[in-house]
């Protein structure tokens, strides 16, 4: 058979061949730049497609975050596909007042509206008028979504963003040859970004958190869950912010949150393709370079206090009952991670798992049972998710998890089902090599939560976890003390029966 | 690695918030061109850019991509058998991907949920030599995975392993889809997590939505307009028996294409197949007359009462099929009128100006007989007529008004230089060529994709957005608390309520 593909390189750089099951090292061969301004570049080559995968991230999320402005960040990442002073504008020198006019009309009805009772409805209503006014203005100026159409045109894919409570990320993959597009208006974006939109673009975020909260009995219960569980750390409240705190939010805010966040000194690059690294430290310097940097972001230093005994929540909606459990484990960087990495995968990764074998094939009690354990930058929790089988409740299914916690405990696990999963963590690496896509996501996360070299030790530090540490760190952590639950319930059913 | 079924979306878990996300996977398989000569990439022409940074941009020289795409070879075996092969010596990886012409339509009424009850029972259930727990063992101590499913229209099996595992995984893969058990306790269980799944279907709008609209879309007795995992008694209707005939009906070599790619030597891996499924005879199929589509296009206003705060909107009426000679046509217009993300008029109006929703967007659902086309949002109850008349609004001024000229070139554009990212692996290079074989598609479909892209005009655009679009006809359904509307839906029609089961 004849195939005509070419392919150079690629083994030989990303894989260093080294010692494992598979005889190889299993390591990324990232390469690493700083610029002046801070900005770290991270590129990693692939030629076996002409293309190339980019993020950008910065270390902001609603980890850094404080009541009144929670949901910042996440509304911030909506606007960063507005436009620019040269971008999703005609004449931006025309705009501009009407962006000014725009800030005095919303904060004087902003100080009208809080008189409440004494407030001047008519006065509001003449503001409001003039508003609309400047919005009908502004948006004969306005080129819709200008930098989104420009990106497609040129064959992006994978075009999105996503916000984390430790991290932003910019998502983006173009054929090769468009790398300066990129740069040229991602660079655009860092510099001269114009808040355009921002109250209509408020009203789309609260749509959003209507759709996925709100309205979602498993984004409801999360939520709850958290928000028990941490009484003073920032994971405590959601990423996409309490409603009242996005329906307040202002632009000024938001904008002060962007001059200390997005500076270059907290952002990242991340380069995945058939690239020439040398010419693209040349390209990124040429456009990023001249990115002003700005005092280090202040460090979130609130600790959560330890736990001090079992929290219990009940949530109450028109659904099914779901069982969700966290227990507190420590940051990134703790040996301990490694452990619960494996007792993630020994309870729930396949038909194997033990959630699995006796949540749903022996006990037949629930149709989902999963257990969550990866790391976050601050000390976060091990999280437990169960939809019971009616008639079976969500208490029911809680003790059967704790049964298998308790296993955990007292019974070493056996040999074979730690070789499981070292073969499995070793497959799943060398299948993410696949990817240029999904190694510049993981290269780009692990940079955000740690640095991307935790990549290169993962699995390693993984296999040599023992018996003894997966029994230690149950016990440790997997108290009722430690831990807070929440239960969906369905307050119809319970009105009926009260 | 399949890890325990996701019955509930668990993407939350990643307490990530995925923004741009407007696009259901209808719509993101849509987005997603392709085209078979060499992947340049082209110059796009802006007809006179906006502003200063577009025309910056569009003074850019770009190098010209020079790439190939490896084109697999097309095997019959003598049983039958269609093999894609390509092999790809980059990773110690091996994979397989196939096609067998079954489906929930084939499926009496009275039994329906025995096509997916037979795709989730023939893995899970285990095969005649092994339990279903020393397979589970046995692939996943080597990181492998075999699964299976059968949907409406296709049923499906794929083998996951590494190059080292080839032998075993080849081996449980071809027992899997020649020999499986389907023991009684099996069915009873996957039977009642599907009851529970039921159970729970009304507890999200978002799972109510399409369910309610097929049934609102498609005659009663059409399979199109039911449920693929049954329902309560229909699902009581299942026996074993029937699922051994559902088996043994369909699962012969010559019904499957197979898509085979990783890290192999083509001669070798032939030999190897034929080994594993020697026992496998051609035999013929006779597969069930299932009644065509009615086309008929009337329109209806139908009102399901949730207790939520956000409308869950959707409308439209019925369709093309995948062959249908206007699917290129069709395809464009619907990326300018809401298939194309934020760019597209209906996310434009819906979302961007207007601040009404998180998600808006029109596609057209294309399955071998007459699909649908369909705009959907979900917006506040308060904005819920208002949402519903923009979006009409769009799809009625796409059908009278010509459309300008830069949008048809940022539509082709898009899909002329996306067409490189259908050969990011090899694997997603023979899955699309065993699905366009499957689909009935010409060999040469990848081939003669840039000029189908290239061809179309305004007019074009204009022909089929007023053939294929009926804004005065169409189906309309509103899940929410109508109380809190901003308008009766009686603007629309006469409103047929609709109690949840």
């Amino acid at each position: 058979m004849k195939t005509f593909r070419i392919r150079f390189l690629l083994v030989a750089i990303i894989l260093l061949f080294c010692t494992t099951a598979y005889g190889q090292k299993l390591e990324l061969d990232v390469r690493e730049h700083t610029l002046d301004n801070g900005i770290k570049l991270l590129m990693l080559e692939k030629h076996d497609v002409p293309i190339v995968s980019l993020r950008i991230v910065y270390k902001v999320g609603s980890v850094n975050e404080h009541p009144g402005i929670t949901g910042a960040s996440h509304l911030f990442e909506h606007m960063m596909f507005k436009g620019t002073e040269i971008f999703g504008i005609k004449d931006y020198d025309s705009e501009k007042p009407l962006l000014e006019r725009e800030d005095e009309l919303i904060s004087k009805i902003s100080v009208e509206e809080t008189k409440g009772n004494d407030a001047d409805k008519e006065k509001i209503k003449q503001l409001e008028g003039d508003l609309k006014e400047v919005w009908e203005k502004q948006k004969e100026l306005i080129v819709k979504d200008e930098m989104w159409s420009i990106y497609l045109k040129n064959g992006a894919t994978g075009l999105n963003a996503s916000t984390g409570s430790d991290a932003t990320y910019y998502y983006c993959n173009l054929p090769a040859n468009r790398l300066e597009l990129w740069a040229f208006m991602e660079s655009d974006r860092m510099k001269n970004l114009v808040l355009r939109e921002f109250y209509s673009e408020r009203d789309v975020v609260m749509e959003e958190r209507r759709l996925r909260t709100e309205n979602s009995p498993f984004g409801l219960l999360i939520e709850q869950l958290n928000a028990a569980t941490y009484t003073a750390h920032p994971y405590g409240w959601p990423v996409i912010g309490w409603m009242s705190d996005i329906a307040n939010m202002k632009k000024a805010e938001v904008s002060r949150y962007f001059q200390q966040y997005y500076s270059p000194n907290n952002a990242v690059i991340v380069v995945v393709g058939d690239i020439n690294p040398d010419e693209v430290i040349k390209l990124i310097e040429r456009y990023f370079g001249d990115v002003q940097s700005q005092p280090p972001p202040p460090d979130v230093t609130t600790v959560e206090p330890e736990q001090r005994g079992e929290r219990r929540i009940y949530v109450e909606y028109d659904a099914n009952p779901i069982s969700s459990i966290a227990y507190h484990k420590p940051a990134v960087g703790h040996p301990d991670q490694y452990v619960f990495d494996v007792i993630e995968a020994i309870l729930s990764h396949g038909r194997t798992s033990r959630l699995y074998k006796s949540l749903i094939e022996e006990k037949r009690m629930a149709v989902m049972a999963h257990a969550y354990g990866e790391p976050s930058k601050y000390a976060d929790t091990f999280l437990f998710f169960c939809t019971p089988r009616h008639p079976h409740t969500a208490e029911d299914v809680e003790e059967a998890i704790y049964e298998e916690l308790e296993r955990l405990k007292t019974t070493p696990v056996t040999d074979r089902e730690l070789q499981k999963v070292k073969n499995q963590l070793e497959a799943d690496f060398i299948r993410s090599l696949e990817s240029a896509s999904g190694l510049a996501s993981k290269i780009s996360s692990y940079e955000a939560l740690s640095e991307w070299r935790y990549i290169n030790t993962l699995v390693e530090k993984t296999i040599a976890v023992t018996p003894e540490d997966i029994m230690r760190v149950a016990n440790k952590y997997f108290t009722k003390t430690n831990r807070t639950v929440a239960i969906l319930v369905n307050n119809k059913e319970r009105k009926g029966t009260n | 690695m399949k890890t325990i079924k996701g019955r509930i979306s668990l993407s939350h878990v990643l307490i990530l918030i995925f923004i741009l996300s407007g696009f259901s996977l209808l719509q993101a398989k849509m987005l997603f061109a392709y085209d078979g000569h060499g992947a340049q990439t082209i110059e796009p022409q802006t007809t006179g850019p906006q502003s200063e940074g577009a025309r910056i941009v569009s003074k850019f020289k770009y190098k010209p991509i020079e790439f190939t795409p490896p084109k697999p070879e097309r095997l019959v075996l003598d049983n039958g058998m269609t093999l894609y092969l390509l092999a790809d010596h980059d990773l110690p990886v091996f994979n397989i991907t196939t096609h067998v012409r079954t489906g929930a339509i084939y499926e009496p009424g009275e039994k329906a949920g025995l096509a997916n009850l037979v795709g989730n029972v023939m893995r899970r259930g285990g095969t005649k030599t092994r339990t279903p727990e020393q397979m589970n063992e046995e692939l996943e101590f080597i990181a492998a995975s075999v699964e299976t499913q059968i949907g409406r229209e296709s049923g499906g099996a794929s083998l996951s392993t590494m190059k080292k595992d080839i032998d075993k995984g080849l081996e449980i893969f071809a027992d899997v889809l020649m020999n499986p058990a389907f023991p009684e306790d099996m069915i009873r269980k996957e039977k009642d997590e599907i009851l529970e799944d039921i159970r729970r279907e009304n507890d999200n709008p978002g799972q109510i939505v399409f369910r309610e609209f097929r049934k609102i879309l498609y005659k009663k007795e059409h399979p199109y307009s039911r449920r693929t995992i049954g329902y309560k008694d229909t699902i009581e209707n299942i026996n074993r028996d029937d699922m051994i005939a559902f088996h043994k009906k369909y699962f012969h070599p010559n019904n499957v294409i197979m898509g085979i790619s990783g890290d192999f030597d083509a001669r070798e891996i032939v030999e190897k197949i034929k080994i594993v499924f020697a026992e496998w005879e051609k035999t013929e199929i006779d597969f069930p007359k299932v009644p065509a589509v009615e086309k008929e296009f009337q329109r209806s206003v139908n009102y399901i009462y949730k207790d939520v705060n956000q409308a869950h909107v959707v409308f439209g009426h019925i369709g093309i099929h995948r062959l249908s000679k206007d699917y290129f046509p069709i395809n464009i217009m619907n990326f300018i009128l809401g298939g194309g993300g934020f760019t597209s008029r209906i996310p434009s109006k819906v979302r961007s100006d207007e601040g009404l929703a998180y998600s808006a967007y029109s596609a057209f659902h294309t399955p071998g007989d007459l699909g649908f086309f369909f705009a959907a949002c979900q917006t506040k109850s308060e904005s819920t007529v208002k949402a519903i008349n923009l979006a009409l609004d769009e799809v009625r001024k796409i059908r009278d008004e010509l459309i300008d000229d830069d949008e048809l070139e940022l539509a082709k554009d898009t899909y002329i230089n996306q067409f490189i990212f259908k050969f990011t692996s090899s694997a997603s290079i023979v899955g699309q060529m065993v699905e366009i074989e499957y689909e009935g598609l010409p060999l040469d479909y990848l081939e003669t994709y840039v000029d189908n892209i290239k061809v179309i005009t305004k007019e074009d655009i204009e022909r089929v957005a007023k053939e294929y679009l009926h804004p005065d006809n169409i189906k309309l359904l509103v899940i929410g608390d109508m109380k809190q509307f901003d308008k009766p839906l009686t603007e629309f029609g006469e409103v047929n309520t609709i109690e949840l089961e």
